[in-house]
């Protein structure tokens, strides 16, 4: 009877194939806001938070302010384009935040994802020695392979983030 | 005319039932693909909202808290996630069981409004005439083990039926390819995330993965995770993590359990299912 179940021990690190940075572009600026906002008329509108606002935001989502100076995009005929970024453990994520005219969440994207373990592999130097030796090294990621399985990525930095975003609106945004 | 079609790929990701979620399909003119993934995007966004064992509001949650009174009413989806765990419950002899959250509730993995007194599995679940749900004992529900792999079921039909020629949707892991050609799938190894211990090629299949690795926590001093096995009441922990292949997603999600739970039972339900499993240990 053929075999169900394949176990696989972990091979000495050594011989191992070391995995690149994991990182995906999935829309620019543009492309997220036509993805939210199709064939609307965005106008960009320069902010910076005053140290009141900032201390409030941060009060009311929980969560830490970054940038107290960035760019947000008021949609003609009501709703808001936002775009702010989350770091990890391992994981960096630029992602975008489409409001509703009344500031509710009219949708969320992924601009861009990055993720990274181990410092070693981004020395370029270190990934090289491993070009062409092994099957799997041999697959450029971004083109190839198409996706990875393993476990579950866990969404809770992009969470706060938006919680974050939607407290910037109330504060700063909402009656401009 | 189709020539020109086939270089159209829509790539989106985005925060959903608690992980991301990334979709991808091809062959399509531009409008209608932009369409056809929004409107995947969609059918994951209403399994979770029925099915979220985390949102009060959900219909998962009304069944929680009413279905040991009276007979809960429920969604065609919520029916059949329902329908499909209970089966896989009884051909596992309860190495599968959605009944565990009270133990989860009870290690501060899942609200505490789920916690429980006294026992009850999978079998204390009816299923009723016009899709109503009734517990005979007290219990509480989690489907986060085979919710997920529905809901990337669900939108691979989407993309199928709007009749894109390939398509990938990968939540957090748990992901079907459909189409062609087949992609190329790199399953991580859940300790040193930096290997790629395996690559596979996948055509018009799923992969599910489940792992203590991330979740294992202590709960008066005892190792848990969100992983239980119900034939044992006890967490699963250690360095190990199961990945199943299989037709449809949710059942792969499933499976996976069952491999943890108890392996020499799991060969005959993959065999039956025509299933393989990759067990990945420290």
């Amino acid at each position: 009877m053929r075999t169900t179940i394949h176990w696989i021990a972990l091979p000495a690190v050594a011989v191992g194939v070391a995995c690149p940075a994991w990182a995906v572009t999935y829309l620019s600026i543009e492309q997220a806001q036509q993805a939210i906002f199709p064939q609307a008329r965005l106008q960009k509108i320069g902010v910076q938070l005053t140290p009141d606002q900032r201390k409030a935001i941060e009060k009311s989502s929980g969560v830490k302010v970054r940038a107290i100076k960035f760019d947000v995009w008021k949609v003609e005929g009501g709703g808001w384009f936002l775009v702010d970024e989350v770091v990890g453990k391992h994981e960096f994520i630029t992602f975008a935040l489409g409001l509703n005219p009344d500031g509710s969440v009219k949708q969320i994207e992924v601009m861009d994802y990055r993720e990274n373990y181990g410092g070693e592999v981004r020395r370029p130097e270190w990934r090289a020695q491993f070009a062409g030796k092994k099957p799997g090294s041999k697959l450029k990621l971004d083109e190839d392979i198409k996706s990875i399985s393993g476990a579950t990525l866990s969404c809770r930095h992009l969470t706060e983030g938006v919680k974050r975003l939607l407290a910037t609106y109330d504060i700063a945004l909402k009656d401009k | 005319m189709t020539s020109h079609s086939k270089t159209n790929r829509v790539r989106r990701c985005r925060p959903l039932l608690g992980t991301f979620v990334e979709l991808s399909a091809t062959g399509l003119e531009a409008t209608s693909l932009a369409r056809a993934v929004g409107a995947a995007f969609g059918r994951i966004e209403k399994v979770q909202r029925l099915m979220s064992v985390h949102d009060p509001e959900s219909e998962l949650s009304r069944v929680n808290a009413e279905a040991f009174f009276r007979p809960v009413r429920v969604s065609a989806e919520t029916f059949e996630v329902l329908q499909r765990g209970l089966e896989l419950a009884c051909d596992s002899a309860g190495a599968f069981d959605f009944t565990v959250a009270p133990l989860l509730a009870r290690w501060g993995l899942l609200p505490a409004s789920l916690r429980r007194h006294g026992p009850g599995d999978w079998g204390d679940i009816q299923l009723l005439a016009r899709r109503r749900v009734r517990f005979t004992k007290p219990l509480a529900i989690d489907l986060g083990g085979i919710a997920k792999g529905f809901a990337v079921d669900a939108a691979i039909e989407t993309l199928r039926d709007a009749d894109v020629s390939s398509a990938l949707v990968n939540a957090g892991g748990d992901l079907r390819v459909f189409g062609s050609p087949a992609a190329a799938i790199n399953l991580r190894h859940p300790i040193h995330r930096d290997l790629l211990p395996r690559t596979m090629r996948l055509g018009d299949a799923a992969l599910a993965t489940s792992s203590p690795c991330f979740t294992e926590c202590r709960w008066q001093r005892l190792p848990v995770s969100h992983l239980v096995n119900p034939l044992q009441q006890r967490a699963v922990t250690g360095g190990i993590s199961v990945t199943v292949r299989a037709s449809e997603c949710w059942l792969a999600d499933a499976l996976t359990k069952v491999v943890l739970n108890d392996p020499a039972l799991a060969e005959c339900l993959l065999t039956k299912h025509g299933a393989e499993a990759f067990v990945f240990t420290a």
